[in-house]
């Protein structure tokens, strides 16, 4: 665009670069002469999706935030859960609300971590440098929903067989199914609510009482996903008759919960950060 | 071309209007300082042409020909925004920083750039350092090479002396005037000597509304900053 350039040149009686300044001395720094037009590269949207997820995991291993503050809490969710079912006596089979509880602990430690994930975009107005680039919105969206269900899973990796090995393995009505399906079970959740989470956090980011917001907004929007997860984590865990059937059709409603919730996330993030 | 073609914008948060019907054009390579009393729609404007808030229905804000709304993907890869806030990671590295937005911007041969722009800062000697150990002054040339990385067309200034001592300040004056030939600039400013020296046009706006836009050759010094002081009387909207 040779007009641009021509007119790019024009100074418009502006001070000299040259002219002495009171922090002089300096070596003076000689921009190359090109506009952004000459040098404008081709967007890779792979590239910016791995710089983002770079940043985050760098950042929590430098700092180990989020997951310290996510693992502690589960774990003090654990030992509340052990000092609670130590007065129920010994006729209460903890494996009937196993699943339940379990899904407790992972959805409160979630809604920890997924504060924590976008407070870190606000402390100096990281925020608006990500939104001023010129980075998909959903491109950000889907970085920072795989950076929450990796903490998220790190966390499940621990608290899970913590939990399955003090409060559930004694259990006498527990009749374990196989291991993957608990696993399966998991992701489909966790997948769930780390990317509706993710959308929620970023809608009540900039309110007031953030954590309320999101607490508030978490549990109503995400119920079915709940429901159908701790149903499937019952039949893996609890597994009466015939509960192969149920966990598959349980599965298949949180899958069918995800699809929807990561497409809507997905169409409405743009208007949500621009709100 | 025009470096800024601001057509009837306005910008209304609810009952107030931040933006009302404000118009005017700035050429290429201008250094346009916006002067105003709190609340008079400073920030509000540089945050519609830097394209993270839409304006209202009815008026066109267009930067180097690109409308701020429709072709806003596009606009991104060619401003730069140097704020009171850094819009830095405090732990990450000053390069980590700058590799990062690199990536954003798909810039290539980063590693070039970042190295001239640290040199530029003189901030090569702490390239390694985390942000989160720089003092403002260190963090807001860090700020600047960040805002330079992608070739921007034009340099978006939001009270860029806001917090910076003496020193930092001097340095930051000095960045402007070897970097000013090459951009144009807008600046939002409270500090009427420093706007004034540094600008080839002014705007003052009140209300939202333009209460003067002129070039810097054409105005009297005493009589501008009569006319702001009766301007900052007017108060916010």
């Amino acid at each position: 665009m040779p007009e641009l350039r021509d007119d790019f040149r024009r100074k418009d009686s502006l001070p000299s670069a040259d002219a002495k300044h009171p922090a002089g001395g300096r070596r003076p720094f000689r921009e190359q002469s090109v506009s952004s037009m000459d040098v404008l590269p081709k967007i890779n949207s792979w590239r910016q999706f791995r710089a983002l997820l770079r940043k985050d995991i760098v950042m929590e291993l430098r700092t180990k935030e989020m997951i310290t503050s996510m693992g502690l809490y589960a774990l003090l969710v654990l030992v509340i859960y052990y000092v609670a079912l130590s007065q129920a006596g010994d006729n209460f089979d903890v494996g009937r609300i196993a699943a339940g509880l379990l899904l407790l602990v992972i959805v409160f430690t979630s809604m920890l971590g997924l504060n924590r994930s976008l407070v870190h975009e606000q402390d100096q107005g990281q925020l608006e440098a990500l939104l001023l680039s010129p980075v998909d919105r959903p491109i950000i969206f889907f970085a920072k929903a795989l950076t929450n269900l990796l903490f998220l899973g790190l966390v499940e990796l621990v608290v899970t067989p913590i939990f399955l090995l003090f409060f559930v393995a004694r259990s006498e009505s527990v009749q374990f199914g196989p291991a993957w399906m608990l696993v399966l079970a998991l992701l489909v959740g966790s997948i769930g609510i780390a990317g509706v989470g993710t959308l929620l956090a970023t809608m009540s980011v900039n309110t007031k009482g953030k954590d309320f917001v999101l607490a508030v907004l978490f549990i109503p929007v995400m119920y079915p996903l709940l429901m159908a997860i701790i149903a499937a984590l019952s039949a893996v865990i609890a597994g009466p008759l015939g509960w192969q059937t149920g966990y598959w059709q349980m599965l298949a409603v949180a899958v069918g919960y995800d699809v929807i919730m990561l497409t809507a996330a997905f169409g409405l993030y743009e208007f949500i950060l621009s709100v | 071309m025009q470096a800024l073609e601001v057509e009837h914008l306005s910008r209304v948060f609810g009952a107030r209007k931040a933006l009302d019907a404000l118009s005017f054009q700035l050429p290429v390579g201008a250094f346009l300082s916006i002067f105003g009393p709190n609340g008079a729609g400073k920030t509000t404007l540089l945050r519609v042409l830097s394209t993270l808030t839409p304006p209202s229905r009815g008026g066109t804000a267009k930067v180097f020909g690109y409308d701020v709304v429709a072709d806003a993907v596009e606009l991104r890869s060619r401003i730069g925004v140097i704020s009171h806030n850094p819009l830095l990671y405090p732990d990450l590295t000053a390069e980590e920083n700058l590799h990062f937005f690199a990536d954003l911007y798909c810039i290539e041969n980063p590693q070039t750039r970042i190295d001239e722009l640290l040199e530029a800062v003189e901030l090569k000697h702490r390239r390694l350092d985390l942000v989160r150990t720089f003092s403002r002054g260190m963090t807001q040339r860090l700020s600047i090479a960040r805002a330079l990385l992608p070739h921007p067309d034009i340099l978006f200034l939001d009270e860029p002396y806001s917090g910076l001592d003496p020193h930092a300040a001097d340095i930051l004056d000095s960045l402007l005037a070897q970097v000013r030939d090459r951009y144009t600039f807008v600046m939002v400013s409270h500090d009427l000597d420093k706007g004034l020296e540094l600008s080839s046009h002014v705007l003052i706006l009140a209300r939202g509304k333009k209460v003067l836009f002129e070039q810097r050759g054409d105005i009297d010094d005493t009589q501008f900053k009569q006319l702001y002081r009766d301007t900052v009387g007017l108060g916010v909207s």
